[in-house]
C-alpha cells in the first residue's frame, strides 16, 4: 500500500525554487532516509507533505486520498517530529503527552496507557513528573519524538531528530527508529549524517537544491559508485618501497604518498591486494592496512559534485 | 576600547532602546507643569523613571552576552573581566550623561521653570549612576534576558511609589516615610525638592552622597559574577 | 471536543507563568495595599474613601495587560516555535486560538476578582456591586485580549507587537489623566472620557454606584460595541495572517 505520492511538486520562495517537480513515493513499511546537504529542500518537502506550506504545482497524495489529502482524518494516522524542539515549556513531560494525545482524541484509560507506553519508548519513563524546561537536550529531543508518538500514527515524518545531540541520546534515537517500523509505522527520516541512513533506512533518497537525483537502497546506490578500491598501508619506511613497480601491476589506476603512507586505487574488482602487499612487505615492514568502502557520502560526491557535509562539521 | 565602541553601537541597535533613549527623555522636556506638586514639571519629576528604565535596557546587553555565552568567549581572550565591564558601563554612562543633558538644557530652552538646572543636571547624574548599578546587581541574579526585565519593571513600579516620585513623601504615615528613606527614589525625589527650594549646599551633597553610596554597593554586587 | 482537551494545559501553562501572576496580581496587592495606608481616612467631595476609587483604579487599569499572556501562547503555538507541530493536529487551528483567548479572559478576571477580594476583606474597601464590577473588569479584559492579538496579527515582528500592547496600556493609562493632567483640547478630552476603556470602565462603576444605571449601561455598551468591532477587525487580521 502506498501511504503518501508526491507527483510534480513545485514550491517556490519568490525566485528561489525549493522543490523542483518532486515526484515520491512512500510504500507502507518502509524507512525513507532522505538525505541532502543544508538548503537541499528536506524541510520544505516536509512541510508541504504534511499540508503546512502550499504549494505551487503538482499532486499530493495521503493515504491514497488526493482530493483532501490534508483532512482531519488523515492527520490523524501521522505524525510529526519536528527539527525544532517544540515542546510546552511549562508543562510536565507527562503532561505534554497527555496534551498531545488529547488533541488526537485519546481519552480515560487508554490516554493513560499511550502516555506511559511513549514516555517508556524514549527512555523518560521515570521522568514524566518533571519539568521540560529542567530537562538536558537529548531529554527534550527524546520528549520532542514521544510526543509524536502517542496516538501510535501508520506515517511517521521525523525532521532531523538528532541534531544537537549526544551520541548516546542519538543511538537511543536510531533503535527506537528501527523499533516503531517492527511495529508497523512507516517512517521518512530526514537528515544530513548518512551514517543514520545507513544504520536504518529500507531505502535512501538523495536531495540536494530542491530536486530528488536519486533513489534506491544503500546497496544500490553505493553499487553506482563502486568502479573503485582505495586501499590504504602504513608503512615502517616509505623511502624504500618501489612506488613505479606498484603503478605497473594490473588494475592499479593512481598512487599517492603521504608520510608514511601509500594510498592506492585500484579498478572495482581487479583483486590486487595480494600483490601489492607482497611487493611492499619485500621493500619494508607494514604497520597498518585500511580498505576503504565507498559509502553514500562517495555516491553523493559523485552525484553532485560536492561534499554531504561542510569540512568544518567533521 | 573595542568594548566601548561596540557597546555604544549596541546600545542603538534595538528599536526599543532606541525609544527610550531618544524619544520618551525628549517627551520628558514638554510635560506641563503640577499645580501644587511636583515642584518641577512633571517630566523631570518622571525623568527619574525613565532613568531607571534606560540602566536596566541598557545593562541587560551585558545580560544577553553572559546568556549567547559570548562572555566565555571574551574570557579567553586578552581582556580581562574588570575592562570589559568599565568599558561597558562607561559606554552606558556616556549615553545616560547625554540623555540627562538633553532634557535639563531643552527644558531650559523650551522655558521649563528647572530653578536651578546645573544642580538639576547633576542630581540626575548622580541618579543615572546609581540607576545603572543597581540594574548591574540585578542582572547578576538572572540569566534570561525578559525576565529580568520584567520583573526589575514590577521592582520599578513599587520603588517609585514607595519613594515618593509619584506622590510626595510628605503625605506618608510614619512608617512608610521611615521606609521610603531606603530607596534610591526617595534620594531623588528629595534631591529635586532641593533644587526647588533648597539653600544648604550641604544638604544637596548628602543627597548625591548617598546616590553615589547605593551606586558603589550596587556596583560591587553587580562585578562579582563573571562567566557563568 | 478536542479543543477542550487543551483548556487544561492552557490554564496551566498561564498559571505555571510566575511573571504574569507577579505583575497582575502581586505588583497590584503591593500598590493598593500602600495606597490603602497613604489615603486612609481621606474621602472625596461626594463622601466617598480615596482608597475606594484608589483600588476600582488599580483593578480596571491592570486589566489592560491581560492581554500579554494571550498573545504570547498563541504566538508561540501558532506562528512561531510550535507552529509545525500545531499544524500537523487534527484539530481546528482557530478554534484553538479562541480557547486560548477564553482561558485569559477568565485568567485576567480572576485575578481581578481576587484583588477585590484581597481589597474588600483586608482593607476594607466596599465595592458596591460586585456582579456590575465583575462584568465591567470582563470587558476590559476582553477588550484587552483582543487588541493585542490585533498587534500580534497585524505586525511582522512580534518584538515590536509586545511594545505596542504595552504602549496601549501605559497610554490609556496616561490619557486618563493619572499621572498628570493632559492638556485642554478636544483630542485629549476624548481620549480621556468616551475614547479611553479605563475611564469608561470607571466611569461605569461609579455611575451605578449611584444608582445612574442609564449613565452606567452607556459607558459599558461602547465599551461592548468596540469589542465586537475590533472582534471583527481581529478575525479579519487573522483569517489574513493565517491564510
Amino acid at each position: 500500500m502506498t501511504i503518501a505520492t508526491m507527483q510534480g511538486v513545485v514550491k517556490r520562495y519568490g525566485s528561489h525554487v525549493a522543490l523542483d517537480y518532486i515526484n515520491l513515493n512512500i510504500h507502507e513499511g518502509e524507512i525513507i532516509g532522505l538525505l541532502g546537504p543544508n538548503g537541499a529542500g528536506k524541510t520544505t518537502l516536509i512541510q508541504t507533505l504534511t499540508g503546512i506550506t502550499p504549494f505551487e504545482r503538482g499532486k499530493i497524495e495521503i493515504f491514497g486520498d488526493s482530493k483532501n489529502p490534508f483532512s482531519n482524518q488523515n492527520k490523524e494516522k501521522m505524525g510529526l517530529v519536528t527539527q525544532e524542539i517544540t515542546v510546552l515549556e511549562e508543562l510536565t513531560a507527562k503532561e505534554n503527552l497527555q496534551f498531545f494525545a488529547g488533541v488526537y482524541g485519546l481519552k480515560g484509560e487508554e490516554k493513560k496507557k499511550r502516555v506511559e507506553e511513549a514516555l517508556g519508548f524514549v527512555g523518560l519513563g521515570d521522568k514524566g513528573g518533571k519539568m521540560t524546561t529542567n530537562f538536558s537536550g537529548g531529554m527534550k529531543r527524546r520528549l520532542n519524538i514521544a510526543c509524536a508518538l502517542t496516538h501510535r500514527p501508520k506515517f511517521l515524518i521525523m525532521d532531523e531528530p538528532t541534531v544537537g545531540i549526544d551520541p548516546q541520546s542519538r543511538n537511543y534515537i536510531l533503535e527506537a527508529v528501527k523499533k516503531l517500523r517492527e511495529n508497523g509505522t512507516t517512517i521518512l527520516y530526514t537528515t544530513h549524517y548518512m551514517e543514520e541512513v545507513q544504520a536504518i533506512a529500507t531505502k535512501v533518497v538523495i536531495m540536494d537544491q530542491g530536486q530528488i537525483i536519486k533513489e534506491g537502497t544503500v546497496e544500490e546506490l553505493i553499487k553506482t559508485v563502486q568502479h573503485e578500491e582505495k586501499v590504504r598501508i602504513d608503512v615502517t619506511d616509505i623511502e624504500r618501497i618501489p612506488v613505479e613497480a606498484l603503478e605497473k601491476i594490473s588494475g592499479v589506476k593512481k598512487i599517492s604518498v603521504s608520510g608514511n603512507q601509500l594510498t592506492i586505487i585500484s579498478a572495482f574488482g581487479s583483486g590486487n591486494l595480494d600483490r601489492i602487499l607482497t611487493l611492499v612487505k619485500e621493500h619494508a615492514g607494514v604497520l597498518e592496512i585500511q580498505a576503504d568502502k565507498p559509502n553514500l557520502e562517495d555516491v553523493f560526491l559523485t552525484l553532485t559534485g560536492k561534499q554531504l557535509r561542510d569540512k568544518e562539521e567533521e | 576600547m573595542t568594548i566601548f565602541t561596540f557597546a555604544l553601537k549596541r546600545s542603538f541597535s534595538n528599536k526599543t532602546n532606541l525609544l527610550f533613549l531618544t524619544l520618551f527623555p525628549i517627551a520628558c522636556i514638554f510635560f506641563p507643569k503640577g499645580e501644587e506638586w511636583p515642584f518641577l514639571p512633571y517630566g523631570y519629576q518622571y525623568f527619574g523613571i525613565i532613568i531607571l528604565f534606560i540602566g536596566i535596557r541598557l545593562a541587560t546587553i551585558i545580560l544577553e552576552d553572559r546568556a549567547k555565552g559570548l562572555v566565555k568567549r571574551l574570557a579567553v581572550a586578552p581582556i580581562s573581566h574588570f575592562q570589559y565591564l568599565s568599558q561597558n558601563l562607561l559606554a552606558y554612562s556616556i549615553i545616560l550623561i547625554v540623555q540627562c543633558v538633553l532634557v535639563v538644557y531643552g527644558g531650559v530652552l523650551f522655558g521649563q521653570e528647572l530653578y536651578q538646572p546645573g544642580w538639576l543636571l547633576l542630581l540626575y547624574i548622580s541618579f543615572s549612576f546609581s540607576s545603572l548599578a543597581m540594574a548591574l546587581a540585578w542582572i547578576s541574579i538572572y540569566r534570561n534576558k525578559d525576565v529580568s526585565f520584567l520583573m526589575y519593571m514590577a521592582i520599578i513600579f513599587i520603588v517609585v511609589m514607595l519613594g515618593g516620585i509619584i506622590i510626595p513623601v510628605e503625605i506618608f504615615p510614619d512608617l512608610l516615610k521611615r521606609l521610603a528613606v531606603i530607596f534610591p527614589t526617595y534620594w531623588l525625589g528629595q534631591g529635586i525638592n532641593w533644587v526647588a527650594f533648597g539653600e544648604e549646599i550641604l544638604d544637596f551633597l548628602l543627597i548625591n552622597g548617598v546616590l553615589w553610596l547605593y551606586t558603589v554597593v550596587f556596583m560591587i554586587i553587580g562585578s562579582i559574577r563573571k562567566i557563568q | 471536543m478536542r479543543i477542550l482537551s487543551t483548556v487544561k494545559f492552557t490554564a496551566l501553562r498561564m498559571i505555571r507563568n510566575y511573571i504574569v501572576l507577579i505583575l497582575l496580581l502581586v505588583v497590584p496587592i503591593i500598590l493598593i495595599t500602600f495606597f490603602s495606608f497613604i489615603l486612609s481616612g481621606y474621602v472625596t467631595d461626594v463622601g466617598i474613601p480615596y482608597i475606594n476609587e484608589n483600588a476600582m483604579t488599580m483593578v480596571v487599569v491592570f486589566q489592560l495587560f491581560g492581554g500579554s499572556i494571550v498573545m504570547y501562547l498563541i504566538h508561540h503555538d501558532l506562528f512561531a516555535e510550535n507552529k509545525m507541530r500545531m499544524y500537523v493536529i487534527p484539530f481546528n487551528q482557530t478554534m484553538y486560538a479562541f480557547s486560548i483567548m477564553l482561558c485569559g479572559a477568565i485568567y485576567s478576571i480572576f485575578l481581578g476578582i481576587l484583588l477585590m477580594v484581597y481589597s474588600q476583606f483586608v482593607l476594607s474597601v466596599i465595592w458596591e456591586n460586585w456582579i456590575w464590577m465583575t462584568y465591567i473588569i470582563s470587558l476590559v479584559a476582553i477588550l484587552s485580549i483582543i487588541v493585542c492579538l490585533i498587534f500580534m496579527l497585524s505586525v511582522k515582528n512580534y518584538k515590536i507587537a509586545e511594545r505596542l500592547s504595552e504602549l496601549y496600556g501605559v497610554g490609556f493609562v496616561v490619557l486618563a489623566g493619572l499621572f498628570f493632567p493632559m492638556p485642554n483640547h478636544a483630542i485629549f478630552e476624548f481620549l480621556g472620557s468616551y475614547g479611553n476603556p479605563v475611564t469608561l470602565a470607571m466611569g461605569a462603576i461609579r455611575d451605578m454606584s449611584i444608582s445612574n444605571t442609564s449613565s452606567a449601561w452607556f459607558q459599558a455598551n461602547i465599551l461592548l460595541v468596540v469589542i465586537i468591532f475590533l472582534f471583527i477587525v481581529m478575525l479579519m487580521v487573522g483569517r489574513r495572517k493565517m491564510g
